[in-house]
């Protein structure tokens, strides 16, 4: 039971990453030109699918808090700048997208893009943080709380910060190439192509200065599972930066997805048992299992997301397929 | 610096600013549907500038109400770690249900909505706008049976110092919710249709163009509020009773029930300070004063009649004038019912000092700092928008704007409408 809802919990974790990761990519790519029309057609790309992506968060919290309370108050206590910075960035985003065209003039709209430009920095430095803080343990003492946030500090998470900056960017090419029509998709092929190799030296240097870390070597559980997921992470830039060349979007943007979605699995993967690694008292770990809800909450939770699940997914899966393809001059613009 | 306090602080900044964006969403959105109703039923165009007047308006608003309830969710978890230790088991599902239930899909649908227009089928439109409808409702109810939780935990047992659940019905049948439900969803009826009268009075006494769209959305707005106001005050008053039987100490009471309780608290957590600060009661002198004055709004009803209620004029300015009113009642009458509650996170089972993270003090005031500043400033902006949209009038709307046709020779993406 535990493992069905971490396992849920990663889903929505992970696909808040990828979805909302693109979001954050567009939102940084917004920053390369001040061509407001260009602009504009990048954020209408992302459009009607907006929402839906920022929510991934919203539910995976909600899961979290439901079914992990333990988890929740150490993991978001514990991580507290991070967390912040990551819900700062959230918030201009949220706000900026939806803002933006709101009002005429040009001035204030240059202004909103680049609240929406460094929200997305902002939260993928955030997120990327958080996940590298959970791979190299926290103080966790003996009262189960995590003293202090010094311990998020290290260059490891802030070589993680950069890589998840850098996946993001790449995703963000990866989907407006898929997107936009096909012109102005092409015109960005070469771009997408290079963000997606600073992702793999991001992603290459983050791995390294882990695997130099005392702290990321005694946390992992199970170090082979990492490195080959890490290994995969990068074959997947690869096939996505090969796909490009072939002109295959679909394709590209389904592999630098799942190199968003890998860290998630990756982190919970090289960890399991655990949730939280203590760097203090390896007694006081915490495992999935003693993290989760008491097991009537989870039969309860259990019960409401057998129904519930499918609606979710088919809701978003109509959203997609309604506004599926490239956008066109006739496609509705509202952000 | 005392990270208790400025915990409690940055929650009452977040939920104030959070509770005046949903009121008027969940107020508003219920209007929508009956004007998209009307536009999908009677096919007439009149309907349909009507919903994308005040659909923009709605989607504005909207944006800081996800902001902000993204915020508040977080900070459970941020500055409230004892909460979800101790009680999560409990306080966590109807919350993880309303992100799941309500949130989720209420979002989802608003984007389809937002970019339908003239994409979809006006029945499919229509359907997805009775989705945000009822999952706003939804979330209302979930938001309240948590909140009510924490006002009278019921349904579960404590084990090892932490609650677990027994009972999830007992938390849907609490005594503290149903009323309160029903006082806050009038409360956003009243706000959403005080607000549209208000901007449609504003329109009126301008005399700016669509004369007839304005006085129908005053008479729409003039009626919900009215009959809203009587649900508002009627809830209202019918709370007191199951509030006292579970929180005798709720209001300062001196009952002999408040002093039994406190007693007995005294006795499991040590001597204290069981009452809460008078705040929470000076506010709800307040607020009843604006129920009671807001009750006034019938005596506009009958100068619906031939308009006399745009003839005359001076009815237009006191609609105007009574628009921040409720808004003013609701953050009355959530600092009575939260405040009431002190010293409590869980009325009589976690007190705050124990549900608070153990965050630096300066850690906690950069927190409460920035995000105050950063919703403040997010809020204000927002509500400029709001007013700059409401003046524009219902000329062209970028809500549900037709599409540009194609040009021929033209691949780029040119937006329609920069």
């Amino acid at each position: 039971m535990e493992l069905a809802w971490y396992a849920l919990l990663g889903l929505f974790f992970a696909g808040y990453l990828v979805l909302g990761g693109y979001d954050y990519g567009v939102g940084l790519l917004l920053a390369r030109g001040a061509d407001p029309a260009r602009r504009r057609a990048a954020l209408n790309a992302v459009g009607p699918f907006f929402l839906g992506n920022e929510v991934w968060l919203v539910a995976a919290v909600g899961i979290l808090f439901g079914a992990f309370p333990l988890l929740e108050g150490e993991l978001l206590a514990g991580s507290y700048p991070a967390v912040l910075g990551a819900l700062a960035g959230v918030i201009l985003v949220t706000a900026g997208v939806q803002l933006r065209s709101r009002p005429a003039s040009r001035w204030a709209r240059a202004g909103w893009d680049r609240a929406i430009t460094v929200g997305s920095l902002l939260a993928a430095l955030g997120w990327g943080t958080v996940l590298a803080g959970l791979l190299q343990g926290v103080p966790l003492h003996a009262d189960g709380h995590v003293a202090g946030v010094a311990h998020l500090f290290t260059p490891f998470a802030a070589a993680t910060a950069l890589a998840v900056v850098a996946l993001v960017a790449a995703h963000g090419a990866a989907f407006l190439a898929l997107r936009l029509p096909a012109t102005e998709g092409d015109r960005l092929r070469p771009l997408a192509r290079r963000l997606i190799v600073v992702a793999i030296i991001a992603v290459a240097a983050a791995a390294a200065v882990g695997l130099l870390s005392d702290r990321v070597r005694g946390a992992a559980q199970r170090p082979a599972v990492g490195v080959l997921l890490g290994v995969s992470l990068v074959a997947a830039l690869l096939l996505a930066r090969a796909a490009l060349g072939r002109r295959r979007h679909g394709v590209a943007f389904a592999a630098t997805a799942a190199a968003l979605a890998l860290p998630v699995v990756l982190v919970g993967a090289t960890l399991w048992p655990y949730v939280l690694v203590s760097t203090v008292d390896p007694a006081a770990s915490l495992t999935v299992a003693d993290a989760a809800a008491s097991a009537p909450t989870l039969r309860l939770l259990g019960w409401l997301a057998l129904p519930l699940l499918p609606a979710l997914l088919g809701f978003q899966a109509m959203c997609w397929w309604i506004f599926r393809g490239r956008t066109d001059s006739r496609a509705p613009v509202y952000w | 610096m005392d990270t208790l306090l400025l915990a409690r602080l940055q929650f009452a900044a977040t939920a104030s600013v959070h509770f005046l964006f949903v009121a008027v969403t969940l107020g508003l959105v219920t209007l929508l549907v009956g004007l998209q109703t009307a536009w999908v039923v009677t096919g007439n165009p009149r309907w349909e500038r009507l919903t994308r007047f005040w659909g923009q308006l709605y989607v504005i608003n909207y944006v800081l109400g996800i902001a902000t309830g993204i915020v508040m969710e977080f900070q459970f978890g941020l500055n409230w770690s004892g909460l979800s230790r101790y009680v999560g088991n409990v306080f966590g599902a109807p919350l993880a249900i309303e992100t799941l239930v309500a949130f989720f899909l209420e979002s989802t649908f608003l984007g389809m909505w937002i970019f339908g227009w003239h994409r979809l089928r006006r029945g499919v439109h229509l359907a997805l706008l009775y989705g945000v409808a009822l999952t706003a409702y939804a979330s209302a109810f979930w938001i309240m049976v948590a909140n009510s939780w924490l006002q009278n935990p019921v349904g579960y047992e404590v084990r090892d110092g932490v609650a677990h659940l027994t009972d999830f019905s007992a938390l849907l049948t609490n005594p503290a919710l149903g009323m309160a439900l029903g006082h806050v969803v009038s409360a956003a009826l009243l706000t959403g249709g005080l607000l549209m009268a208000g901007i449609s009075a504003w329109h009126l006494l301008r005399r700016t163009p669509d004369h007839d769209l304005f006085r129908t959305s005053l008479r729409i707005g003039v009626v919900t509020a009215t009959l809203a106001i009587s649900l508002v005050q009627g809830f209202g008053f019918a709370q007191f009773g199951p509030v006292l039987s579970v929180q005798p100490t709720k209001f300062g009471g001196t009952s002999p029930e408040a002093e039994a309780l406190i007693a007995e608290w005294s006795a499991r957590f040590g001597p204290g300070d069981y009452l809460p600060p008078t705040l929470a009661n000076v506010g709800l002198g307040f607020m009843i004063l604006i129920g009671l004055g807001l009750g006034l709004l019938w005596l506009l009803l009958p100068l619906l009649w031939r308009d006399w209620i745009i003839r005359l004029r001076f009815p237009l300015w006191l609609l105007m004038l009574a628009v921040p009113l409720p808004f003013v009642a609701l953050i009355l009458g959530w600092i009575s019912r939260e405040v009431g509650r002190q010293p409590w996170v869980a009325y009589g089972l976690l007190p705050v000092d124990q549900a608070v993270s153990p965050i630096s003090g300066w850690l906690m005031a950069v927190s409460l700092i920035g995000f105050t500043l950063l919703l403040g400033t997010l809020a204000v902006t927002n509500w400029v928008l709001l007013a700059r949209h409401a003046a524009r009038g219902t000329a062209d709307p970028a809500l549900g704007r037709p599409p540009a046709q194609p040009a021929a020779d033209d691949s780029r993406p040119e937006p329609a409408f920069a």
